[in-house]
């Protein structure tokens, strides 16, 4: 397994090369530059426009330019951006992920939950009405034109009904004597969702080795009302009761899009959890269940479902990798300043040195998940085992 | 005298398809008692597994047993609900299938496979009484303690259907149907493992029903046996008897066509022609369009079908009784 | 003489296979609603050139990208006062009312006065007898766009989804069967095109080049087929490779070239043709939000029909101009639903597993 991931670590540094290589060009292409737009202006002196492309390098060939930002990016120095000058792009980004993250970590769990939830009950009934009515309502809110029914929501229930915020992660007006920055709110919400995470997972995994189910169950059952009483006592107490009332106005405003997202998405694990598990009813091993007299509910939870965990978990992790590609839209929309807005904008003022280090985030994210994915493919499926895979 | 443990009488059972009802279990009557091993043979399709399914009342959505009772210790099975008959199924009968290589479920551990069962009729167990439980199974079929935390994958074939013996024995069942377990493997692995289930009968006190199409392994295996053709069973008997005196037709081509080891070299019968097709209803002999020696009785449709007792316990189908 | 035989028979047979996969198709309840829908909007695309060929449709008026009727409306010129609730109205929304025009919005027509009746263009007007679904803003008819909009779905949807998932079949079922250093190259080029986020690349794309119906159908084809969908292909042709009967085919000594294309790629067919269903499911979705933020340059389609009441702001006048937002967004959703389900009742016929009977 070592040996593979060194194997695979090498040939991704190639094509993480070739990446940057490709997107420097590409950006390049565009024609006009980050400062074009200077010369609108009929005040501007003659030589001001020739000055500022000298002082940011861009009248040097474009080669060149590309060899100094290879150079520079392998030495860590990834420039200054053109727009907000002197801010440098990891500034920037530092600035926009966890808003990012925290958003569309949410987003993606509640539709993956959702949608695994839907796709068990669909396969479980198949061929009754009720499958046909529950298909056709998923197919159709997953084509559904989203930016129109975004927009349609935002309008329902933000204006007409004011029942949630319109856009935007926070008031302002409640944040004016805000001792913290929401940076620091994020990443706390952030850290706070990880903690908890983890914690569930690990009363998972201590509770397998019980042998009585209902006591495992009520094990587990009580390791949520422990994170529940846990995250009462954690959010009242201390630092984290300043932060309260702040981290409470970004999960309102988390609502909507959360919301929003899930409808539009739930459909594509619903079907595809939907499809595995059809095909897992089939096998031989869902007859033994049977015949050992276990009840349906618990074969189409504890065998079937659990075999159609797999793709559904190659899908999720997939969905991550794009998970700054798939804000651009919904952050545009909903007004929530995070990586995929950066990164729209970026590439639309042509500001090359942000717009390139948010590429690369994102090229670096893409193929350490996918390789993540491969990783855990082979131990949620004991059959295989990596061997000279490429 | 041992008593009843499982009694089947005039179980009828059929499948709806696209193209008509399919009349797989026609009238099938047998006993099974305590501690005895029935076999049932016949060829593909002549309704063996069927019947097997039935008892579990485990058949696929579009079967449905039209009429019949099957009784286990004086309980009736049919017309059950699903959750009375989920606490018979394994707990009363079990049954290893045909191809225990796919019955495993790959991703998780064969011990757990077998826990989840036992845990599904004794849920007060201990971990610790069901690993002794396992072991003590395990070694009993010939299997070593450490195959528990192993993944179905990691098994030979013969490991495997030791393994599911193992888990058709977890519960203490009362009745193990064998539908054709050793069909996939080869000859020396099918040697141990029938030796094995012989041993874990008789150790154990089981009742045994061995399904096979294979009528050597039947010899070596039962007490009693039915011979099974369209659906119908067409003789029925002591092992002995049915081998020394076969009287139906059908039953004796099956004999004729097995060759033997000991005696003189004779040439083998073999038969002709396909079973009927089952959609159709049969009218008459079932067996006569492939008898090599018919009567004009046979071809009679208005003859009714129904078993006749030859000598004491050994019955065949009537058409055949005067044949030959 | 053998020859002719032989082939007759396979013609025979295949006529057969059709036949069968037909009737199971119909059974699919799913497969054949979307297979209506598909059916209809296709008649809707054929129909428009039609109706202008037999000249049933006068091109001036219904060209639904310059075609333009002007349809005037009388009204009564009133001005409407400062304060609210008045003996007229109730409210400003009131003023002014149904059939009535503030004089305000006259500035530029000299000599008229409240209470005379003026003759006005209505633009965008609402569905009538010869406009089915009312015009938009520049007098266009909209039901004509609609129809349009569904050729260019067609269209689009087609050549990428061919283009997509024939790329993806042949580099998924090489880099499956040849492993090794090509499959390893294949796999890291697959990433490298999954690196790109999508839509952000499409808006440098459409900056230096213009993006009209065929070549947003390539980009759309290439980018697809070149991405995660090789990955699958891959993982579907692995568990063909190792049946037993590709064993057999190189024993008799088949070339690798030869048992890919004969034995491996016809059963990986079916999955490729569930993926080109899908695939025109994400072309049609993809262009309308494209459409939508205004980086294509096609003249018209459904998402163009979109972009246009957007940025003419009738995107949220509630249900008032209807007629230029839903027939255009619900043409989207029920096209891509009806592929898509056409592909589910496809994914029955294929997948012999999952029938049920």
């Amino acid at each position: 397994m070592g040996e593979y991931i060194i194997k695979r670590t090498l040939q991704m540094t190639v094509v993480f090369f070739l990446f940057l290589v490709f997107s420097y060009l590409l950006f390049n292409a565009i024609p006009g530059n980050a400062f074009s737009n200077l010369l609108l202006n009929p005040d501007l002196p003659p030589d001001a426009y020739q000055k500022v492309l000298e002082l940011y390098g861009l009248d040097k060939p474009l080669f060149e330019r590309l060899q100094l930002y290879i150079v520079n990016f392998f030495k860590g120095d990834f420039g200054y951006s053109y727009k907000s000058f002197p801010k440098t792009p990891i500034e920037l980004i530092a600035e926009r992920l966890p808003r990012t993250l925290m958003l569309f970590a949410i987003v993606n769990i509640v539709s993956f939950y959702t949608g695994f939830f839907i796709g068990k009950i669909l396969a479980w009934r198949r061929g009754s009405k009720s499958e046909t009515w529950i298909t056709l309502t998923s197919v159709f809110s997953y084509t559904v034109f989203y930016p129109w029914f975004a927009l349609m929501m935002l309008w329902v229930f933000g204006y007409k009904l004011g029942w949630l915020p319109i856009g935007k992660f926070l008031y302002p007006e409640k944040w004016y004597d805000a001792p913290f920055d929401s940076d620091i709110v994020f990443s706390s919400m952030i850290k706070f969702t990880i903690v908890v995470s983890l914690i569930q997972f690990a009363a998972y995994l201590a509770t397998r080795g019980i042998e009585s189910l209902s006591s495992r169950r009520n094990l587990r059952f009580a390791s949520l009302i422990a994170i529940f009483i846990g995250s009462y006592f954690y959010w009242n107490n201390g630092a984290a009761l300043i932060k309260k009332p702040y981290a409470a106005d970004i999960a309102y405003h988390m609502i909507l899009p959360v919301m929003v997202v899930t409808i539009v998405a739930f459909a594509g694990t619903a079907l595809l959890t939907r499809t595995t598990m059809m095909e897992v009813l089939k096998e031989d091993y869902i007859l033994t269940a049977r015949a050992k007299g276990i009840s349906q509910k618990r074969i189409r939870d504890r065998h079937a479902a659990r075999t159609a965990l797999l793709p559904v978990v190659t899908s999720f992790i997939f969905t991550i990798v794009t998970i700054i590609d798939g804000s651009v839209l919904t952050e545009q929309i909903f007004s929530w300043p995070g990586m995929g807005q950066l990164l729209l904008q970026s590439v639309l003022e042509e500001d090359i040195p942000v717009a390139m280090a948010c590429f690369s985030f994102v090229g670096v994210f893409a193929l350490v998940a996918h390789l993540l994915a491969d990783i855990s493919y082979s131990y949620l499926d004991p059959r295989i085992r990596i061997k000279s895979q490429g | 005298m041992s008593k009843e443990v499982l009694s089947v009488k005039n179980l009828n059972m059929h499948y709806e398809t696209l193209s008509g009802d399919v009349h797989a279990v026609k009238d099938v009557s047998f006993s099974v008692k305590e501690g005895e091993s029935f076999g049932l043979v016949g060829e593909s399709g002549c309704g063996k597994t069927s019947v097997a399914m039935s008892l579990l009342q485990l058949q696929a959505d579009n079967a449905k047993i039209s009429s019949g009772s099957i009784q286990l210790d004086g309980v009736e099975l049919v017309g059950m609900n699903e959750s009375e008959l989920r606490k018979v199924r394994w707990d009363g009968i079990s049954i290893v299938f045909q191809g225990a290589m796919n019955a495993w479920n790959p991703v998780v551990k064969v011990g757990e496979q077998i826990r989840e069962a036992i845990r599904e009729h004794y849920p007060e167990k201990s971990k610790a009484e069901n690993t002794e439980k396992i072991e003590s199974l395990f070694q009993m079929v010939g299997l070593d303690a450490t195959v528990i935390d192993r993944f179905p994958h990691e098994l030979s074939g013969g490991m495997k259907q030791r393994a599911i013996i193992a888990l058709a024995l977890s519960c203490d069942p009362k009745v193990v149907i064998a539908d054709e377990p050793t069909t996939a493997l080869d000859v020396v692995i099918q040697d141990q493992i029938l030796n094995e289930i012989k041993k874990v009968q008789q150790l154990l006190g089981l009742s045994l029903i061995y399904i096979s199409h294979d009528i050597a392994v039947i010899a070596e295996m039962t007490d009693q046996m039915a011979v099974m053709y369209a659906g119908s069973i067409v003789e029925i008997g002591p092992t002995e008897k049915v081998f020394s005196t076969p009287k139906h037709a059908y039953t004796r081509l099956l004999l004729e066509s097995t060759p033997s080891v000991v005696g003189e070299k004779k040439k083998l019968r073999s038969l002709d022609g396909e079973p009927p097709s089952l959609i159709n209803e049969i009218i008459g002999c079932s067996f006569s369009p492939r008898c090599p020696d018919p009567s004009s009785d046979c071809k009679n449709p208005i003859k009714e079908m129904g078993l006749v007792e030859i000598e004491p316990g050994h019955f065949a189908d009537n058409c055949c009784v005067d044949c030959g | 003489m053998n020859e002719n035989i032989e082939q007759d028979l396979q013609k025979q047979l295949r006529k057969e296979a059709i036949r069968r996969n037909w009737n199971l198709f119909r059974q699919s309840k799913l497969g054949m609603i979307g297979l209506y829908i598909v059916i209809f909007f296709l008649f809707l695309a054929l129909l428009q050139p039609l109706l202008f060929v037999t000249g049933i449709w006068n091109k001036g008026v219904y060209d639904p990208v310059v075609g333009y009727e002007a349809i005037k409306d009388t009204f009564l010129v009133v001005e409407c006062p400062k304060e609210y609730p008045t003996e007229k109205y109730e409210s400003m929304k009131d003023c002014p009312g149904d059939g009535e025009i503030n004089v305000k919005r006259l500035y530029l027509a000299p000599g008229v006065e409240v209470g005379d009746y003026y003759e006005a263009f209505i633009q965008p007007a609402p569905p009538s007898s010869r406009h089915l679904l009312g015009t938009d803003s520049l007098g266009r008819d909209v039901f004509s766009q609609i129809m349009e909009g569904s050729q260019v779905a067609f269209v689009l949807g087609f050549l990428s989804a061919t283009l997509g998932v024939g790329i993806s079949t042949i580099l998924g079922t090489i880099a499956a069967f040849f492993g090794g250093r090509v499959d390893a190259y294949l796999m890291r080029q697959s990433d490298l095109i999954l690196m790109l986020p999508s839509l952000p690349l499409l808006f440098i794309i459409s900056a230096f080049a213009e993006l009209k119906v065929w070549h947003l159908a390539i980009v759309l084809g290439v980018l697809g087929g070149l991405g995660g969908s090789v990955i699958t292909i891959k993982s579907q042709a692995l568990q063909v490779k190792v049946k037993p009967f590709v064993d057999s085919a190189r024993i008799t000594g088949g070339s690798r070239w030869r048992i890919m294309f004969s034995h491996v790629l016809p059963n990986v067919a079916p999955l490729a043709l569930l993926f080109m269903v899908f695939s025109v499911t994400g072309a049609i979705a993809s262009e309308s939000v494209l459409s939508f933020l205004g980086l294509l340059n096609i003249d018209m389609s459904w998402g163009i029909m979109i972009y246009l009441s957007q940025t003419d702001g009738f995107i949220f006048s509630g249900l008032e101009f209807w007629w230029l937002i839903l027939p255009a967004g619900l043409a989207v959703t029920l096209l891509a639903g009806g592929f898509y389900l056409v592909g589910r009742g496809l994914d029955d016929v294929f997948n012999p597993r999952l029938r049920k009977r």
